[in-house]
């Protein structure tokens, strides 16, 4: 096993180290992440060693409870019209609710959850939840992942074929992408969220655009990594044409940390499509039931009806959660160093 | 080299991070060292939102009157705690026969911040200034009360602004003004006690005669002397000592020199913070003294918490509106009164509103004089509702609905759950409702312009009469609610402009079944709100015209 040499090294040049210290970690832990699943490449047998690292999660208990939480999570969002009882925005119980004097109702036999302060079913609004956050979670990563690719992709293949001036370009790429790393990602997205204007369709844009910059660093340095292998060198000789070698040889190569990014974006995309719905940037139908509105509704009430708040903020946190583990099992699973 | 450079600025940013942070800490405990309630302790109250000018004539909103009542005097005001005119810097006044003669007696010895006395000359400089304004000034947004009290100005730069009803003021002697305008109506006396006609120093008048208003319609940059304090000089019990407009907090301090009693607090802070729980959880933590527009479901847990809750007498309205030129079916009145039957406006007076409050048959509160027993009411009937909309052919209305996305009111708290009720109810009779909301700062010019086909707002009365509710609507046209019927205008200049008090009294109320039978929007509610003091407090009256005196406050 062959380290790539280090002046191929994608954890970039002069500028990261002198930047915050926020950046330079946030840099380097997507690097390293680059680095480690680039480096599989070597044993020769890619599908082996997906097929391997199914094997070792199936023994690992993360990536289990991680797999069953989000299993659960999609099929309540997928099947949530057939799953909740009721019309989410139907105020049937209305007048069995009295905010203004702290009366709630709680769990009862037609009610799993009780109901909220305007007395509609408070299971059937979380169940119906839970598909919008699926939705924006999965469409924000998506735009994350398409812009972010294009743009990492073209970098890395620029910076590892282009010579000179494709190293210019990489230049230019990266730095834009490295000011954009630089901003917090909640408050990357709530100044985007602002510009356009409060919807739905804003938090996915928002979320997804915060998530730029992760995964176009990510491919961008696979790539780089990936550049310096023998097999591209011998494509080189060969005289096979440089975008053929970059997008038939290099980037399959490259999209493994990628692929395991997306599924540890899906769990910050819930969490920041939550916080900016929370801040009223989401959908301005209050109606409309989705999780991160539900919770700061539900704040009013925390003294009289914490349960209102406790529902949807377990929801995130869980969900959110259970992302997270399987990401994290993935990568471990792939990670050269702890495989050997 | 970069590595170099940017290290050092990012050793500064820490360090003085950290001194900032040691600076805030011994801030703290001091503040907590000194938690005595003596009288040199700032009163700090919590309003829900930020104050706009420092000259009260400069708008037309709640927020910024609740400072100006503390700093400038208008000649009458209401009695404490009530609705009543009496004298405020006139001791007494009277009117000629036909009401186009206003005759003031000023009090005596009374002195404006910056040392200069109160006096006739003083009144009508300030009457005259405003008479005289030009440019940004003529615009309604700036000179809203002027507009709708007195008319237009000595020379109106729009077309659209209607004649000056004023016409001089004159000193009869040393203490005796006397104000002409060119017809009587019911607006007076009422309109000499408002808010925005406070009165300034003859000194602060010439100080700031030549700043200007720059700025196009809707973009205005409001002068400098009514954005930083330390021009403008007034006669109220406190001075203005400092506007943070980063932190929204307004500075008072006791003027001593006060004509009456002088104020309790020798220092008020007016501090805006807009959310609801935060303003709660501040009275709670102590940081703040007091707060207004309590939440209806906060008013027991803090009464049980030991704090006062003292409940407004009702006298307001909230209302959703219908815009008719901003969706033509509305223009159909059989299409607004399904809308107004498809509405269970008894459900948001049940479950959303303070106790106390009820719903609304009309466009006026029943605690004033006009209020019409016999107006067309619009029961809650969901299958008339929908049946009444086949019949007009909408079956398939879909209709714009807007609501302030970031304030409560005192007409109106939690707008969010009254617009998902009332939009609840439209769409189970077939409605569809498209949700729009703005901030508020946003949401009254797009309101007021006619943006929303549907929209809920409310008012609350500045003085005790009819036309300050029904007139303010429904004079003319009106780009809130978009319909011309001279009919309605014509007789609602007639009831206003009537001098016999119980012949003007049945105007209104033949006015307001009228209204109700044109139906231009839906009345949905009059409620009480509540304001909250610390138990070491001892609250001024409060006031239906949510007209606090804090001078009256003191400490325990």
């Amino acid at each position: 096993m062959t380290t790539p040499p280090s002046s191929q090294n994608p954890a970039g040049t002069g500028t990261r180290g002198g930047a915050a210290p926020l950046l330079g970690r946030k840099a380097a832990k997507v690097d390293r992440l680059a680095e480690l699943m680039g480096e599989r490449g070597d044993d020769g047998h890619g599908a082996g060693v997906w097929r391997e690292a199914f094997l070792r999660m199936r023994r690992s208990p993360m990536a289990i409870s991680g797999a069953v939480i989000v299993t659960v999570f999609v099929l309540v969002a997928l099947f949530s019209p057939l799953i909740a009882p009721y019309s989410p925005t139907a105020q049937t119980w209305g007048a069995e609710v009295f905010p203004n004097r702290n009366v709630f109702v709680g769990p009862r036999a037609e009610n799993l959850l009780g109901l909220d302060n305007l007395g509609r079913d408070q299971f059937s609004r979380m169940v119906i939840g839970a598909r919008q956050t699926l939705l924006v979670g999965v469409v924000a990563t998506l735009v994350g992942f398409c812009v972010g690719a294009l743009l990492g992709g073209s970098a890395g293949a620029a910076a590892s074929l282009g010579g000179a001036w494709g190293r210019r370009f990489d230049n230019v790429v990266m730095r834009v992408i490295d000011m954009m790393l630089a901003l917090p990602t909640l408050l990357l997205a709530v100044t985007v969220a602002a510009l356009i204007g409060p919807s739905l369709t804003t938090v996915m844009i928002a979320v997804g655009v915060a998530q730029i910059p992760i995964f176009a660093r990510l491919l961008r340095g696979a790539m780089i990594s990936q550049g310096s292998r023998d097999y591209v060198l011998a494509a080189q000789a060969l005289g096979v044409r440089k975008r053929r070698i970059a997008l038939a040889h290099i980037l399959p190569n490259s999209m493994g940390p990628v692929i395991v990014q997306s599924t540890l974006t899906l769990a910050t995309a819930i969490i920041d499509a939550a916080a900016l719905s929370y801040l009223g940037l989401g959908n301005p139908d209050p109606a409309f039931p989705e999780w991160g509105t539900m919770l700061a509704d539900a704040q009013r009430f925390l003294s009289s009806a914490p349960s209102l708040a406790v529902y949807p903020a377990l929801a995130i946190i869980v969900t959110a959660l259970g992302f997270t583990l399987l990401g994290e099992a993935m990568r471990e699973a792939l990670d050269p160093k702890v495989r050997k | 080299m970069l590595r170099k450079s940017s290290r050092k600025p990012l050793a500064l940013l820490a360090a003085a991070t950290s001194l900032a942070l040691v600076a805030t800490a011994c801030a703290e405990s001091t503040r907590e060292g000194g938690d005595g309630a003596d009288s040199s302790e700032p009163f700090v109250f919590a309003a829900a939102g930020s104050i706009s000018t420092l000259d009260p004539f400069l708008t037309s909103d709640g927020e910024t009157y609740r400072y100006s009542r503390q700093v400038f005097e208008t000649l009458l005001r209401h009695e404490s705690g009530g609705s009543e005119i009496v004298g405020g810097l006139a001791e007494d006044w009277e009117q000629s026969e036909d009401g186009t003669e206003w005759t003031f007696h000023l009090r005596e010895n009374v002195q404006f911040h910056d040392g200069d006395a109160l006096n006739a000359e003083a009144v009508c400089a300030n009457f005259d200034r405003w008479h005289n304004l030009t440019g940004g000034y003529q615009s309604s947004n700036n000179s809203y009360y002027w507009q709708s009290v007195f008319g237009g100005f000595a020379e109106n730069e729009d077309e659209d602004i209607p004649d000056s009803r004023y016409v001089s003021c004159e000193a009869q002697d040393e203490l005796t003004p006397v104000i002409t305008i060119t017809e009587y109506s019911s607006i007076f006396p009422g309109g000499f006690s408002l808010a925005a006609f406070g009165l300034m120093s003859p000194s602060t008048l010439e100080a700031i005669a030549d700043q200007e208003i720059t700025g196009e319609e809707g973009n205005y940059t409001l002068p400098e002397y009514s954005q930083v304090a330390g021009t403008v000089a007034g006669t109220g019990p406190f001075t203005v000592e400092e506007w943070d407009q980063d932190q929204d907090e307004v500075t008072l301090q006791r003027f001593e020199d006060y004509w009456g009693e002088p104020a309790g607090f020798e220092t008020m802070l007016l501090r805006a913070i807009p959310d609801e729980t935060a303003r709660r959880q501040a009275l709670e933590a102590g940081d703040i003294h007091g707060y207004d527009l309590v939440a209806p479901a906060d008013v027991e847990p803090l009464e049980a918490a030991g704090f006062q809750v003292p409940t407004r007498d009702v006298f307001n309205v909230l209302y959703m509106a219908y815009q008719q030129e901003a969706n033509e079916a509305l223009a159909d009145l059989e299409v607004r009164q399904a809308l107004a039957h498809a509405v269970d406006r008894q459900r948001i007076v049940d479950t959303i509103l303070p106790a106390g409050g009820e719903v609304a048959t009309q466009f006026h509160p029943d605690t004033l004089d006009g209020w019409s027993p016999d107006v067309q009411t619009y029961d809650y009937d969901p299958d008339l509702a929908e049946e009444m909309l086949a019949d007009a052919g909408q079956e398939d209305l879909t209709l714009e609905f807007c609501y302030p996305s970031d304030v409560t009111r005192p007409y109106m708290p939690a707008p969010r759950d009254i617009f998902d009720v009332i939009s609840a109810d439209l769409e189970a009779v077939g409605v569809t409702v498209e949700p729009v909301t703005y901030e508020w700062a946003d949401y009254i010019p797009r309101t007021n312009s006619g943006e929303c086909p549907l929209y809920l707002l409310g008012w609350t009365g500045d003085y005790n009469d009819a036309y300050n509710f029904i007139g303010t609507w429904f004079s003319g046209y009106n780009s809130e609610f978009g319909f011309r019927d001279e009919d309605l205008f014509e007789a609602m200049a007639e009831a206003s402009g009537n001098p016999d008090d119980a012949e003007r009294v049945a105007a209104y109320q033949e006015l307001n079944n009228q209204i109700m039978d044109i139906l231009p929007g839906l009345p949905i509610s009059s409620s009480p709100p509540s304001i909250a003091f610390a138990e070491n407090v001892n609250p001024p009256a409060v006031s239906p015209l949510t007209q606090e005196n804090f001078s009256e406050a003191s400490w325990k």
